[in-house]
């Protein structure tokens, strides 16, 4: 696939720009050389076998992980691993995990309005009817009141996602988002996220969904064993590989 | 596509589930419970009888000594024994129950103590109202502004002049704020909006920022001004540290170790966590020097030792460095408590928190701290437990807590050589104090729990 040129169109600005990211656990490599450009308004799916490193790109992405080589820029920005580029980096993107995180000991209206009230020093009642918009968009609206604990997985990884969305990012980052659930819901939250997908987002997701994968994003990234494989638009990657390691990997999961 | 495989569906058989049964009714009335659960077979039936009769004879010489042949008045030991020489002797106990619970405090000025207990509890209790905002603020108070109403009220002297005008600008402060919350509750309870709301209009207009926190003052500061009119010319009389004693000493230094062990503990166990190398050390040689120190040890140091560090000007009495000791001591421990929560908090909770963009003090205060604390109120309470009775080593200092007040019973010449019953009545007032909290805790468990 070829580049855009940058001033082709508006659309089209390089979000997240990766430039040799290198990352090793110990002397374990999990990360080579990986360069990738993030588009704005785009969506993004990375997969591949597991131990691949897609977890880990992502992850390095939000700085959750620390990377000891690469060029990693924000907008234009370039990125050091320090407080401020974690604190920009948060302030722009939202992320979603496999295992939920939400916070157990505050109510659904709570965990999403923690970062309103407390960061953007929004008033209660704001911060609440804002996040009852997004719970409602999210389709859950009616359990605001519940713990997580009473919640299925599937709703909780949705409150997960309007929990995101209310400190407004302006990029997505989905971690296995729907590895924890059982298969009737995982619907429910690739639903929420195709309508995601819809409004505009940039969005990067790491999923075994191929199904999703082939309906809403631009691109495909197939890593494995910590290199990129092949990047190309998902009919092209997922029904025409042009590399083995691919191809046995799709001939696994499809 | 699955919708269109779903929509020419074959013609299925339709599934409807059974209904439910109601569960088998176990509930058999307590004759039948006991039958089954104690004499169910012979060597269950043995095992019963064994355990009554055991019990029976237990039970009956423990009354016999401590109700049927107990002495309740008598002047002196000589007359107990002469009445009954095989029951208790409680008539002592009960002469010396004022020294047991307020110490050697002057009779006259005891009402002072009562006081300052009540206010105490009157401070805990919208604790417990969930029309009351912010209810972390109203304990914080109690910490930081109630010691000095006790302080008093139990030291005594022309207000603001024996302890100076700092401590008594506090005090007004203090009951000031105590009036706020009160008046406000009962506003809320009434229907109307608290007493501050009204200037929220007012200052709304004058100012941009902390509108919320200026309305408050307006209300606090003229009230405190008022207290400090209304009290200004009330002068106690003074009492002297010395004579404070029995559960009332005991209250103020299980009171004090305990409400400062969390915050001294919270901040030692995030610097045993720290990255910071000199922070992390720094915490860590405290809680591992303190712990592996007896606490006798730690309170004779710091009515020994400490006077030689400090400058000679210096001086503090002996109960001030027994609170600094025993509030260390209870720190170390809580701190230890603290950070065994925090390592059982997922390392997720801190991921999303971070994606959140909370900071370090927003993701310690909100999410983790909470989750902790709570998971460790079990360890955290029986901590507060052995806290309290531990504070009864204080006697050994010479502070005459209600142990030192307990032997004291036994070296007054009417009552001399009067050692059980003093004890066993201690025994009864810890059981209560320590009952109580650890059935508050449980309380306390039962309500914070919301997850599974």
């Amino acid at each position: 696939m070829t580049m855009p040129s940058a001033n082709s169109c508006v659309e089209n600005n390089v979000a997240i720009k990766i430039g040799n990211l290198n990352k090793w656990y110990s002397d374990h490599h999990v990360l080579k050389d990986i360069s990738l450009d993030i588009i704005e308004n785009q969506i993004m799916v990375i997969c591949g076998p597991s131990g691949s490193g897609k977890s880990t790109l992502i992850r390095s992405l939000n700085q959750l992980e620390e990377y000891q080589e690469g060029d990693v820029s924000l907008f234009g920005e370039p990125l050091l691993q320090d407080n401020k580029s974690k604190k920009l980096i948060h302030q722009t993107m939202g992320m979603v995990f496999q295992s939920f995180n939400l916070f157990p000991h505050l109510t659904v209206l709570e965990n999403c309005s923690l970062g309103l009230t407390h960061l953007r020093k929004m008033s209660e009642v704001d911060a609440n009817q804002k996040v009852m918009t997004l719970l409602d968009r999210v389709g859950i609206a009616e359990l605001s009141t519940r713990y997580p604990s009473q919640l299925s997985g599937g709703q909780q990884q949705r409150v997960a996602i309007a929990r995101s969305l209310a400190m407004e990012p302006k990029i997505m980052l989905f971690d296995e988002p729907t590895s924890a659930l059982d298969p009737e819901m995982v619907k429910e939250v690739l639903d929420v996220m195709i309508g995601l997908a819809s409004t505009g987002m940039t969005m990067v997701c790491v999923t075994h969904e191929m199904q999703f994968a082939r309906q809403v994003a631009d691109r495909v990234v197939f890593m494995a064993d910590g290199e990129i494989v092949e990047v190309g638009p998902p009919e092209q990657v997922l029904v025409n590989p042009q590399w083995d390691r691919t191809y046995d990997f799709l001939q696994h999961v499809l | 596509m699955d919708d269109s495989n779903l929509s020419n569906k074959p013609a299925l058989k339709q599934f409807k589930p059974t209904p439910a049964r109601a569960p088998l009714n176990t509930n058999k009335g307590i004759i039948a419970t006991i039958k089954h659960r104690c004499f169910n077979n012979i060597a269950n039936s043995l095992l019963t009888i064994c355990v009554a009769v055991v019990l029976y004879y237990f039970i009956r010489h423990v009354l016999d000594w401590a109700v049927f042949n107990a002495v309740f008045t008598a002047d002196n030991r000589r007359q107990c024994l002469a009445i009954s020489p095989d029951g208790a002797c409680w008539a002592g106990v009960l002469s010396w129950f004022n020294g047991l619970i307020y110490g050697r405090f002057p009779i006259d000025e005891q009402w002072r103590v009562n006081v300052g207990v009540l206010l105490a509890l009157v401070w805990l209790l919208p604790l417990f109202s969930k029309r009351i905002a912010m209810r972390n603020f109203i304990l914080l108070t109690l910490i930081a502004l109630y010691p000095f109403i006790a302080g008093y009220l139990f030291l005594g002297g022309q207000f603001g002049a024996q302890l100076g005008l700092f401590h008594g600008a506090m005090t007004c402060l203090a009951l000031a704020f105590l009036a706020m919350i009160y008046a406000n509750w009962l506003l809320s309870a009434l229907g109307h909006k608290g007493l501050n709301e009204l200037f929220v209009p007012l200052f709304s207009r004058l100012f941009k920022h902390r509108i919320q926190l200026l309305s408050c003052l307006a209300v606090w500061l003229p009230l405190a001004l008022v207290f400090a009119v209304a009290i200004s010319f009330i002068s106690l009389e003074p009492v002297d540290i010395d004579r404070w004693g029995g559960v009332f000493l005991t209250l103020i230094i299980a009171g004090f170790a305990i409400s400062m062990a969390i915050p001294v503990g919270i901040v030692l166990a995030l610097g045993r966590r720290s990255q910071m190398p000199v922070v992390h050390w720094i915490s860590l040689s405290v809680i591992e020097l303190v712990r592996s120190v007896p606490l006798i040890t730690v309170l004779f140091m710091a009515v020994t030792l400490l006077p030689i560090f400090l400058p000679a000007d210096m001086e503090f009495n002996k109960l001030t460095q027994v609170l600094v000791a025993v509030c260390i001591f209870a720190g170390a421990y809580m701190a230890e408590n603290i950070r065994g929560g925090l390592q059982a908090i997922p390392q997720g909770q801190f991921e999303a928190a971070a994606t959140l963009g909370l900071g370090y003090m927003h993701t310690m205060m909100l999410v983790i701290l909470p989750q902790a604390l709570k998971m460790m109120i079990p360890n955290i309470m029986t901590s507060f437990i052995s806290l309290l009775k531990d504070t009864t080593l204080v006697s050994i200092i010479g502070l005459f807590d209600i142990m030192l007040m307990a032997r004291n019973i036994a070296n007054d010449k009417d009552w001399i050589g009067l050692h059980t019953e003093p004890l066993v009545m201690i025994s009864v007032l810890f059981f209560i104090l320590c009952y109580s909290m650890s059935q508050y805790s449980l309380n306390l468990e039962k309500r914070l729990k919301v997850d599974h």
